[in-house]
Order: structure tokens, then C-alpha cells, then sequence
């Protein structure tokens, strides 16, 4: 079944069209991750998703249903801009945003002791935000758009600012709402984060969608092109047709190799060469490239790379 | 409905529980108490003082100047003069007299008792010349001429300048006091009965002062609280938390009533400790011979009623402001023209004082933006008819709910907005968004 649904998806802010004929379908039980360089039209497509803007054309359905503010509650939501009232208690402030979401005090109460310990965040629930870290409050909001227990989770880069054991934390608690059958729309610029979570993606550019389906498949889609190699010895070598980009690394080379050239090729001319190899590894590119790769064809290579990162 | 509650809720409960708030139902009313009594507290604490008076007298015998002294002594200046009621009432006057020839010229006295010492400064001179009672003026010589008291000093030299004629005339010298005895007007006001009730026209200024007031002072400081409120939301980011789990209709809508139940908390408050202290005050005072001015529960309810109105009105305004703007810097240029229309009436509420009647008055308290001030003033003044009060509180009733429209429709887009303030035409583009 598809908890997320648009079909042929249009907006409009006067004469800018920021998406336009997107469609998209989320499974259940699945992250999904929606992509795509900055202004690319994520944060309007995600605005829809929750009801906050409706679409000029095209439909957003949710759990089948057209979305409406009756869904909202099935709807769990971390915008990239955060915040958090600051003058408010943790525990209140939490509190507030499970009754919002039509989750009753006491309910609210318990989960919000259940949640704060979940995330080593018990000892601050009486504090106000302005007492908290950057990535303490990150994990707040973390709980506020999980607090009443929804289908569909919306995360807007969720681990920006978070230290690596935070991360780690988090990710848990996403696989493991997985796992109990909820959905998960990932946004987000670390494609690292999206190759070790997502099932299925879409790439959006300039508000079209330009490259869908499920992460192995994309992947598959640009074969195994490229090239790790772990070498000493000078890259001189690597100058010739068959390779289409190179990037020395600390430790290692990625060569990403032109349409139909044999990777046989650049192990001899390395070998030839009198490098040491290491290492020789036939790869998927990974989602960097890809992003990368599909994001230039209309676009300058640098500005991309810096959307990246 | 039950998710603009819990935002009424949370609105209300995180400012009822501050310390500002406590502070401020406090510190208000003694502010405004401190506004009414301090001037003339101060007039009658400045004035004060001993005032040494040389009187050059020459008439010739004493009786003139003992008149004089007698009143500005006896009773201070109470007597002396009913319109300096208030001002220097405490100045203390020591006459004495030095008794002066016709030939002897009094201007060349004071001038060589002025030049020689210091102690001159306090000292003043009254001429009383030899026709004095022949209608030529007393003279009074003094370095301060701009001094209230001196009101009292010539109140009591005409009083006893008129007995002195009046004995002269032939009058019995034990009844003159009782023939010069100052006449004081009673004053009644008319109710809307048509009924009259004694009452001091000092003291419905008081209470139409302070309710003017107070109503001006809670619609500015709850509207801003409700922008402040409004921005920081925007500034904080947290409205898309929050509107991606109400309407943002919802969310203002929430904000305004939990602001405005803020207010009329405060208000309750200050309402039950006044009817408390002019109860138990008025007691006391009236053992002592004084009045308390005690508001009639009429006006409280119109109060609480122009409140809301007025509240609801200017909030909205303010609520719009807060949506289009990403900083309390451009807050303060943004809210000039809602502060204006709510400073407006207090600028001219004089006017409407003075002539509560006049066809400008009906027609500026029919205005929604000055009902709320103007026509709570024409209530606590005079008994406006009924089907004024009601249409200007029908005005403002349709003047909200355009607003609330506008303003929702503005507010929607603008929350999600940073950035550049936008102008007139944006926001008329705003209007038509999805």
C-alpha cells in the first residue's frame, strides 16, 4: 500500500512554479528518500505532504485519502528550520505538541518520560531549551514530530548537528519505527545516510522529478562503472579516454570509467605504470555520484557539489 | 475547535505564570494612582514654605492689614480664592507691616530693601497706597511673579478690602462676615433616568481619565504582546511545527483569545481590588469627611466589553503586522500606522470631553478604531443614547471579522515568509494563494 501519495503535483508562488507534475509513491514500511539540491522543490513537496500548502494541480493523498487536517495526526513532521518555544519547559513544551497532535495529557505525559529516556534526555525535562546544547534541542525536536505515534514521519535532515553516538541513537530509533510498520520520508543532503537507510528515492531538480525508484535498482540502472583502487605510485596513468572522472582520496582512487570501457584496462595500465595496487575493486557509483551525475546535466558542476557537500 | 484550545491554553498559562505579569497587575494601578496625585502633590509640596510679606501700608491705621492678616493667617489660603483649589494650599504667609507716610514713596523703600542683603530673596512687598479704598489697586512687588499663591495673598486683600468698605459703609461689622461668605456651586448629574445624583465634576473626569486610560493601555500592550508573540513564533521557526498540525487560522486565533483572557484576567483583577478599596477605602475616608470616587459596576461592564473589542480589533492588526515581518526591528517600523489609529483618540479625546454631544463627537466614536477609547469616554461622561453605544459596538464587530478574514489570509503566507519586508502589492498577491 502507498501511505504517501502525489499524483501529477503542481504549486505555484506567483509567476515561480516550484514543483510541477511531480509524482511520487511511498510503500509502507519503508524510508524513502526525496532528494535533491538546494531549492530543488523539497521543502514545498514536504509542505503539501503535511497540509500546510495545497497543490494548484494534482493530488496528495495520504493513508488513500486526500490530505486534509483530519490526517495531520497520522502525520509526524521535523522541518529543517526548527525551534522550540523558549520559554518553555522541555516536558511542557512536548506535552504541548502531543495535545496538538490530539494526544490527551496523561497519554502525552507518559511518552514524554518514556522518550526523554529513551534519548538520555531525562534529567533535562524541567530545563528550558535555552539550557540545552544545539543537538540536545535537535533531539527534542526529534520527539516532538514522533511524540503522537505517526504512521508517516517526515524528517528533514535529522542528524544535522548531532554528534556521531546521537546519530547512531536516532538511526536506531528510525529502524526500529520501521520495523513496526512505519513509514518514513528521509530528506536530506548526506547521501552516505541515505545509501545505509533508504529503500526507495527520488531525485528531484528545479521541481521535476529526474531519477525514481528503489535505491538497488537505481544503482544497478548505472552498472558497475567505477573503479576503487588502492595504489601507490604515481597517477599518470589514469590519463587516457576510458576515464571519465578521477578522484584521489587519502587512501584510495575512485575512477569513474566511460561507457563500455573495460575496468581490466586500468588495472594493466596501473600495473604497466609500476604502481603497487592494493586494492582493485569493480563497483556501483555510489549515490554521490549519481546525485551528482544527474544534477549537472542542467547545471553548473561546482554549484552542485557545494548542494552536496 | 479543540486544537485552538490547547493553544488558547498554553498562550494564556506561559504568561499568567510569569513574574511580569504579576508585576504589572501590580505596578499598573499605582502607576496610574501616582499619575493623578503626584501633580498635585508636588504643586502643594512646591509651594509650600513660609512666604515673608512686608506689607507698606499707607492707609494710615492698621485695621486694613490686621483684615489681611487675619485671613491669610487664620486659615491659611483656603479661603482666599475657590479657583486655586489644589495649588498652594500649604504656602505659609507672615505678614509684616511697616507703616509708611503718604509722602514717603514705597517703590524707593523696596528698592533699597531688595539691593542690600541676601535674605531679600524670599521677601516680598504689598503697597498698600492711601486711596486704597477709593478703588486704587494694591500693589504687589516680588522677584517671583509666577508663584499660585499668590492668588490666596490677593484672594484674601480683596475680601479684606470689601469688608474694610463695607464698614465704612455703614455696616454692621459682626454680620459683614456672614454677608461676604463665597457661594459654592452644588453640582447633581443627570442620569440616563433623568435622575440626578450629587457628584463632583472633578470626579467624573477622574473616572473617565482612568478608564480612558486603562482601556488605551491594555488594547497597546496586549496587541503587542500579540505580535511579539507572532514573531517570535516566525523568528523561532517554530509555526511550521506548529501549522503542520492546525490551520494557521487556527493558530492566530488562539494566540489573540489566550493573549486577550490574559488581559482580561488582569483586568478582573484590578476591577475586584477597586470595588475592594473604594469599599473598604470609602469607608474610612467617608468617617473622614472625603469622598472616594467608586466606579459604577456599569462602567466596569462596558470597560470589560470596549476591552474585548477593542482587543480583538487591534490584535488582529497587530497579529498581521508580526506575520509579515522576520525582525523586532522591522516590527517597529511595521506596527507605526495600528499604534497611530490607537493613539489618535488620545490625542483628541479633550474634544470629546469637552463636548461629549457635538455631532464630531458621535461621529469619531463611531469610528471602530476610536470606539473603543471615545465612545467608553462618552459613556463614563454622559449617558449617550443606547442605539449609539450599540451601533458603534456593531461597527467594530463587522470591522473584526473583516479583519480576522484579512488578516488570516495575510497571516498564513507571512508566517512561512522570511526576509525582505513585503509591500502593498505582495500582500494584495498574498490574498490570492492557495
Amino acid at each position: 500500500m502507498n501511505v504517501v501519495e502525489l499524483r501529477n503535483v503542481t504549486k505555484r508562488f506567483d509567476q515561480f512554479i516550484a514543483v510541477k507534475d511531480l509524482s511520487l509513491e511511498v510503500r509502507q514500511g519503508t524510508i524513502f528518500g526525496l532528494l535533491g539540491p538546494n531549492g530543488a522543490g523539497k521543502t514545498t513537496s514536504i509542505r503539501m505532504i503535511v497540509n500546510i500548502f495545497a497543490p494548484d494541480d494534482g493530488k496528495v493523498l495520504v493513508m488513500g485519502k486526500q490530505v486534509s487536517p483530519d490526517l495531520q495526526p497520522f502525520i509526524g513532521y521535523l522541518p529543517e528550520e526548527r525551534g522550540l518555544y523558549k520559554k518553555m519547559k522541555i516536558g511542557d513544551q512536548l506535552i504541548f505538541f502531543a495535545n496538538l497532535k490530539g494526544v490527551n495529557s496523561n497519554e502525552a505525559a507518559r511518552r514524554v518520560d518514556d522518550w526523554l529516556k529513551r534519548l538520555e534526555l531525562s534529567d533535562w525535562k524541567n530545563k528550558k531549551p535555552t539550557d540545552l546544547s544545539k543537538g540536545m534541542q535537535q533531539k527534542v525536536q526529534f520527539i516532538v514530530s514522533i511524540i503522537h505515534n505517526p504512521e508517516v514521519m517526515i524528517l528533514d535532515e535529522p542528524f544535522s548537528g548531532l554528534d556521531p553516538v546521537s546519530v547512531d541513537l536516532l538511526k536506531n530509533v528510525i529502524l526500529d519505527l520501521k520495523k513496526q510498520g512505519k513509514t518514513i520520508i528521509f530528506s536530506t543532503h548526506q547521501m552516505e545516510q541515505v545509501e545505509q537507510m533508504c529503500d526507495d528515492i527520488c531525485l528531484i531538480n528545479h521541481g521535476r522529478q529526474v531519477l525514481s525508484g528503489s535505491l538497488r535498482e537505481v544503482k544497478r540502472r548505472y552498472g558497475k562503472n567505477t573503479v576503487i583502487l588502492d595504489y601507490e605510485g604515481t597517477d599518470s596513468f589514469l590519463g587516457f579516454e576510458m576515464v571519465k572522472q578521477h578522484k584521489r582520496f587519502a587512501n584510495y582512487s575512485e575512477i569513474l570509467l566511460s561507457d563500455g570501457a573495460d575496468a581490466q584496462e586500468v588495472l594493466k595500465r596501473a600495473l604497466e605504470s609500476g604502481a603497487r595496487v592494493n586494492r582493485f575493486e569493480l563497483v556501483e557509483p555510489s549515490l554521490n555520484e549519481i546525485f551528482i551525475e544527474t544534477v549537472t546535466g542542467s547545471k553548473n558542476k561546482a554549484q552542485v557539489a557545494e548542494a552536496v557537500r | 475547535m479543540k486544537k485552538v484550545w490547547v493553544i488558547i491554553k498554553r498562550e494564556y498559562l506561559v504568561r499568567v505564570r510569569t513574574r511580569a505579569f504579576a508585576i504589572g497587575t501590580v505596578i499598573s494601578p499605582l502607576l496610574l494612582l501616582g499619575l493623578i496625585i503626584l501633580p498635585a502633590f508636588l504643586a502643594e509640596r512646591g509651594g509650600g514654605g513660609e512666604k515673608y510679606v512686608t506689607v507698606l501700608d499707607q492707609t494710615g491705621d492698621s485695621a486694613l492689614f490686621e483684615g489681611i492678616k487675619s485671613r491669610v493667617e487664620s486659615t491659611g489660603s483656603r479661603n482666599g480664592s475657590d479657583s486655586d483649589e489644589g495649588f498652594g494650599r500649604s504656602t505659609r504667609f507672615i505678614l509684616t507691616r511697616q507703616a509708611l507716610t503718604e509722602n514717603q514713596n514705597p517703590v524707593e523703600l523696596i528698592k533699597s530693601q531688595s539691593s542690600d542683603s541676601g535674605k531679600t530673596e524670599h521677601r516680598s512687598f504689598l503697597v498698600l497706597g492711601p486711596g486704597i479704598l477709593e478703588n486704587s489697586p494694591p500693589e504687589y512687588h516680588a522677584r517671583n511673579l509666577s508663584d499660585f499663591s499668590i492668588r490666596a495673598l490677593e484672594g484674601a486683600v480683596s475680601a479684606a478690602i470689601a469688608e474694610r468698605k463695607l464698614m465704612r459703609a455703614g455696616f454692621d461689622a459682626n454680620k459683614i462676615g456672614q454677608y461676604m461668605k463665597p457661594v459654592t456651586l452644588k453640582n447633581f448629574k443627570i442620569g440616563a433616568g433623568g435622575e440626578s445624583t450629587e457628584g463632583g465634576m472633578r470626579q467624573d473626569f477622574m473616572i473617565a481619565f482612568a478608564l480612558l486610560f486603562f482601556l488605551y493601555m491594555s488594547v497597546l500592550f496586549y496587541g503587542i504582546f500579540v505580535m511579539r508573540g507572532v514573531i517570535e513564533e516566525k523568528q523561532s521557526r517554530i509555526v511550521e511545527v506548529v501549522i503542520s498540525s492546525v490551520k494557521p487560522t487556527q493558530m492566530m486565533l488562539g494566540k489573540v483569545i489566550g493573549i486577550g483572557l490574559v488581559g482580561l484576567t488582569q483586568i478582573g483583577i484590578w476591577a475586584i481590588s477597586a470595588g475592594l478599596i473604594s469599599m473598604l477605602g470609602g469607608k474610612i475616608m467617608a468617617s473622614q469627611g472625603a469622598s472616594v470616587p467608586s466606579i459604577p459596576a456599569n462602567l466596569l461592564v462596558y470597560f470589560v466589553l470596549f476591552f474585548v473589542l477593542g482587543f480583538f480589533l487591534f490584535a488582529t492588526l497587530y497579529a498581521m503586522v508580526g506575520s509579515t515581518v522576520s525582525s523586532e526591528e522591522d516590527a517597529q517600523q511595521a506596527q507605526f500606522p495600528v499604534t497611530l489609529l490607537l493613539v489618535v483618540p488620545m490625542m483628541i479625546f479633550g474634544l470629546v470631553m469637552s463636548n461629549p454631544n457635538s455631532n464630531t463627537s458621535i461621529i469619531l466614536s463611531m469610528v471602530p478604531f476610536f470606539a473603543p477609547t471615545l465612545m467608553m469616554l462618552r459613556i463614563a461622561v454622559i449617558n449617550p443614547p443606547m442605539w449609539q453605544v450599540i451601533t458603534s459596538m456593531l461597527i467594530m464587530l463587522v470591522t473584526i471579522l473583516g479583519f480576522v478574514w484579512l488578516a488570516a489570509k495575510i497571516y498564513r503566507v507571512g508566517i512561512l515568509m522570511y526576509g525582505k519586508r513585503p509591500n502593498l502589492a505582495e500582500l494584495g498577491r498574498w490574498l490570492r494563494y492557495n
